[in-house]
């Protein structure tokens, strides 16, 4: 159980990382960042279940917080870079590229 | 206890199976699905370990709020057929491929090391899956772990959210020149 909850959170840990490396979808790259963030809390709650301590619990609340409140600003921007433009591919926000 | 470990097992086998549905495939909305169903199985996960208020936590923020809000954007920024312009170089993803394989072995490499050996034994703390029990569950023990050791933390989080809040409509209201 330990182990196969241990194991499981490291592929979906390199999954989203592999979703970050290779997409160009913006919307898909912060579906990718929710994946990595959703490995590392089963990661803490398996841990903090084998080794007999509530902060790991404790933590992944704080994770989850963290996590809805990077998902909404990710979002605006998100909109914010569809409407000026005119597609959420990352090559064409390319602005600052110098 | 046999039947508990084969549905572990089942879970996490689809669990992996979905995360790798959202890695190949094309369109968002299907991503999202997929993530859905990822973000269900973490929280059965929870569940079957016992940790219930962490399930309820995820299933109510992140399999209700979090996805709304994508298939919420999806929806808003009506991506129709572009599908066919998102694909990245293949040297890319062979390099990423290979670099995540070597990831993921060098990470199953040092649980199967960390599982093979017991702990030792000031690393145990005393919130074991009997103790929680005797304790009143999981919830009431969580509880009070974050209302008194965790409290100033507690409410940084809640004035962190609530600025988040803020910001994103500011931030989707606004109109850049």
């Amino acid at each position: 159980m330990d182990l196969k909850v241990q194991v499981l959170a490291a592929f979906l840990f390199v999954v989203g990382l592999l979703i970050i490396l290779t997409k160009k979808n913006t919307i898909i790259l912060l579906m990718g960042i929710e994946l990595l963030l959703n490995a590392a809390n089963l990661s803490l709650v398996g841990f903090s279940n084998y080794l007999g301590h509530i902060d790991g619990q404790v933590q992944v609340i704080f994770t989850i917080t963290i996590a809805a409140a990077e998902s909404a600003i990710g979002l605006s921007i998100l909109v914010n870079l569809y409407r000026n433009f005119g597609s959420i591919k990352t090559d064409k926000a390319v602005t600052l590229k110098g | 206890m046999d039947s508990f470990n084969l549905l572990t097992g089942l879970i996490c086998g689809v669990t992996a199976v979905l995360a790798l549905l959202m890695l190949f495939s094309e369109q968002p909305l299907s991503c999202a699905l997929s993530l859905l169903g990822v973000l269900l199985g973490t929280a059965a996960l929870y569940g079957l370990m016992g940790e219930h208020f962490i399930a309820t936590v995820q299933l109510v923020v992140y399999a209700g709020a979090i996805m709304v809000l994508f298939i919420f954007s999806i929806m808003l920024l009506n991506l129709k057929h572009q599908a066919d312009h998102y694909n990245s170089g293949k040297i890319r993803l062979v390099v990423a491929g290979v670099l995540g394989m070597a990831v993921f072995i060098l990470l199953t490499a040092a649980l199967m090391g960390y599982f093979s050996s017991t702990p030792q034994e000031g690393i145990r703390g005393q919130f074991g899956r009997g103790e929680i029990q005797q304790l009143g569950g999981n919830s009431l023990v969580l509880s009070h772990a974050l209302f008194t050791q965790h409290y100033i933390s507690f409410e940084m989080i809640s004035l962190a959210l609530l600025v988040a809040l803020v910001g994103a409509v500011v931030l989707a209201k606004r109109k850049f020149d």
